[in-house]
């Protein structure tokens, strides 16, 4: 998902750099006033980490293979403020040294992957916790449809910016990302939740070493986030929801409206309504299967979730089977 | 991957390797929005401007067999994104732009990070005042990169040796916890720095 | 004045499991004495307590004393100035991004800057024989090396007394004749836990032997080395250097 140069406007990278830039502001605030200070190395270290962990391979079909983000796993492990600062690290260290993301669009990139991602991942996270409980089926349940919603959601914001920037239409952008990232972000559910199941198995305690989503210090955390989150969608994902109207009046078609509401179209829009059918019915289907993928998504990370911890180890949080029997 | 870590033409000593590190951060930066803010069909522009860019990279040393592989290595993704505006009116136009601008600016780029060490960037942050955390952040994520590399080959090479099945699942679970292992001893590594950079008086 | 006194120091890890027992001993300035024991004997720990980085909350009498001053939270800084603790794994000491920084970042946190900065981190990798590394990074040192660039940072701070941790494990015959040349020639106090019964005859004068986290024995290094029985009831031997050595 990283944006190369010359794909977003000026006004779209400058904005999205300020939105990357309060976002940090709020992780640097938040670590400092409530993350232990002997945790302050495990920061980069786990930056590190992400890094070397987004080169392992996971293979898919023929020759391709799957590769980690990382962003909700870090979230999980560290926090979402920890994991905002090791994931700007890791979107720093790879724009400037691997030429792996524009610098014009390091903010924009920083914004989507390294606030986005992991805010809006713990976020889900943290409510499907509070909904399901404490127990690994549960918090594994958390993990994989966080890291599902949080991927298509960085992908939708993407898309957002590459559309007001210009570049390229919201009809486009939007069925592709979106569309793409249904799946790609499969694949980063699956591998989260299984290195966070080998994690529990192998050191529980680092896990478990949480904050409680009950500090008040959490919430307001959480809130910032949410509020810099909501910002973004409004400033570069609203304008374009001139396809929700599309499938209005597939409603109203199907409610009887019809008339009423070719009535008003006549009326404010002398021409015909659409030029280009196809591509309007792609942004509809795109939400429609959007919705659809998140329940099956929902559905899948339940699976994965028992799969992962066999009936009677899923409260106290051990796996007794696995593919590997020497985790 | 490693060798781009371990990239032995950045310690070069060209006239270009030599400039101050703030001097070739402003330089990619000047570039790259130059590049950025051309009019989309100034191809002579775009011309001139790779033609200077091939200039520098001549004038570093550096042997342009390696630039051009990192090059292309980097294009893919650019060309990925900007096949989603051939979609559209004026699409080819729009298409050739893009390339354009993005083989421009990942020129910039990797001619910087080919000339200059990041321990050169980083000094430049801390005197353009990023804040602390963030700086110890970035210099620990490097300083521990190759090792954490070096580790993860290890747990790999380990894990594979004692591994007769093969399945992709079973390939999956298998690099998970390889992830997971590597992730365990990050952490206690960490706590380790932590006590070494205590131990020589370290405070935030 | 010595150097370090350690009396009565006791630890429990958080788990209850006992890790130090009534441990006392001294050193003095610029004795060098070495610290030996068995695996899980608890002399990584032992070392860890001696410039405070445990326990996690000083005690209100503190059993360890360095250079006179006792182990308490306002004394920690200058403490930890004057010991310098070389950790096992070179790659937990050198954190910073080059050697020039790693050796300068002793003195910077006492606030030494500009020429006089630049002159001891010059001083101290000379000390070592590394004056030609400054900007190297530390992934492209040698093992060896990178100990050696440790032991340039904890000298760099001008400290007193070193507490070494296995300084000359994992070193090739090369390094490891390196390190010990080097530690003979340092005239500041030492403590050197260490598997390397070779080096600790060759360069301490007094050993000290720990097992399960209690002092069984201390005194000269080659009438302690020497009993066999001594050796073996701990989990040691008597070191071949002194085999075919006249007992004196």
């Amino acid at each position: 998902m990283h944006i190369p140069d010359g794909f977003l406007d000026a006004k779209t990278a400058v904005i999205s750099a300020g939105m990357a830039a309060m976002g940090i502001g709020i992780a640097l605030h938040s670590v400092r006033r409530s993350f232990s200070v002997r945790r302050v190395p495990l920061i980069g270290l786990a930056a590190a980490f992400v890094f070397a962990a987004q080169m392992l391979n996971f293979p898919v079909a023929g020759g391709t293979s799957g590769h980690l983000i990382g962003a909700v796993l870090v979230a999980v492990l560290l926090g979402p403020s920890a994991a905002v600062l090791a994931m700007t690290a890791v979107l720093i260290v790879q724009c400037f040294m691997f030429a792996d993301g524009g610098v014009t669009a390091l903010g924009a990139n920083i914004f989507n992957m390294a606030i986005v991602a992991p805010g809006v991942g713990y976020a889900i996270y943290a409510l499907v916790r509070r909904a399901a409980g404490d127990s690994l089926r549960s918090r594994l349940l958390a993990t994989a449809f966080a890291a599902w919603c949080s991927t298509v959601i960085a992908a939708i914001v993407c898309a957002g910016q590459l559309a007001f920037s210009g570049t390229v239409t919201w009809k486009v952008a939007f069925p592709a990302m979106a569309g793409i990232h249904m799946l790609i972000a499969i694949g980063e559910a699956v591998i989260t939740t299984l290195v966070v199941a080998a994690v529990a198995r192998a050191r529980p305690e680092l896990l478990a070493s949480r904050p409680p989503t009950s500090a008040p210090s959490h919430y307001t955390e959480l809130t910032a986030y949410g509020l810099l989150v909501s910002l973004g969608l409004v400033v570069f994902v609203a304008p374009f929801t001139s396809g929700w109207p599309d499938g209005l009046e597939k409603v109203a078609a199907a409610l009887g409206f019809e008339h009423k509401a070719m009535a008003t179209a006549v009326m404010t829009a002398p021409l015909p309504h659409y030029t280009i059918p196809g591509f309007r019915s792609a942004v509809s289907s795109t939400i429609v299967a959007g919705g659809v993928g998140t329940l099956v998504a929902f559905v899948l990370a339940y699976v994965l979730a028992r799969a992962l911890t066999p009936r009677g180890d899923a409260a106290q949080g051990r796996d007794a089977g696995g593919a590997s029997p020497c985790a | 991957m490693h060798e781009e870590l371990l990239n032995p033409y950045r310690h070069g000593a060209s006239l270009i390797h030599r400039l101050p590190a703030p001097v070739k951060l402003l330089g990619a930066a000047v570039g790259v929005l130059v590049s950025v803010l051309l009019p989309r069909t100034a191809w002579p522009a775009y011309a001139g401007m790779g033609a200077g860019l091939l200039l520098v990279a001549l004038l570093t040393s550096v042997p342009l067999r390696h630039l051009g592989r990192r090059l292309l290595i980097a294009e893919p993704f650019a060309v990925g994104v900007a096949l989603l505006a051939l979609l559209q009116d004026h699409g080819l136009q729009m298409f050739l732009a893009m390339l354009a601008k993005s083989t421009l600016c990942l020129s910039c780029v990797i001619l910087l990070n080919s000339t200059t060490r990041f321990t050169d960037l980083l000094q430049v942050f801390r005197r353009l005042r990023v804040p602390p955390l963030l700086v110890v952040t970035l210099a620990l994520m490097h300083r521990y990169l190759f090792v954490l590399f070096e580790e993860m080959g290890r747990l790999r090479r380990a894990r594979r040796s004692r591994t007769f099945t093969s399945g992709r699942v079973f390939a999956w679970q298998l690099t998970a916890t390889v992830a997971a292992q590597l992730f365990v001893r990050t952490s206690e590594r960490a706590e380790r720095v932590y006590a070494a950079m205590c131990a020589r008086g370290w405070k935030l | 004045m010595n150097a370090l006194e350690v009396h009565h120091l006791g630890y429990r890890y958080p788990d209850g499991t006992e890790a130090l027992r009534d441990v006392s001993f001294s050193v003095a300035e610029g004795e060098r004495v070495g610290l030996i024991g068995p695996n899980g004997a608890g002399k990584s720990t032992l070392l860890l307590h001696l410039n405070g980085l445990l326990p996690e909350h000083p005690p209100p009498e503190p059993a360890v004393r360095v250079f006179g001053t006792p182990l308490a939270e306002p004394n920690l800084a200058a403490i930890r100035v004057q010991l310098g603790l070389l950790f096992q794994d070179p790659d937990d000491q050198l954190f910073c991004p080059t050697v020039w920084e790693d050796v300068a970042f002793g003195p910077q946190q006492l606030g030494v800057r500009g020429p006089e900065l630049s002159g001891r981190v010059a001083r101290a990798l000379a000390q070592v024989g590394l004056a030609h590394l400054e900007e190297r990074m530390p992934h492209h040192l040698s093992r060896g090396e990178k100990r050696r660039v440790g032991l340039a940072g904890l000298l760099a701070c001008e400290a007193r007394l070193l507490a070494l941790d296995e300084p000359s494990s994992d070193l090739d015959p090369r390094g490891r004749r390196e390190l010990k040349a080097l530690l003979g020639s340092l005239s500041v106090a030492q403590i050197i836990a260490t598997h390397d019964l070779e080096l600790v005859v060759e360069i301490c004068s007094r050993v000290i032997v720990l097992d399960q986290g209690a002092v069984v024995a201390q005194g000269p290094t080659v009438e302690l080395l020497n009993d066999e029985a001594l050796m073996l009831a701990h989990g040691l031997e008597r070191p071949h250097v002194l085999r075919h050595r006249h007992p004196h």
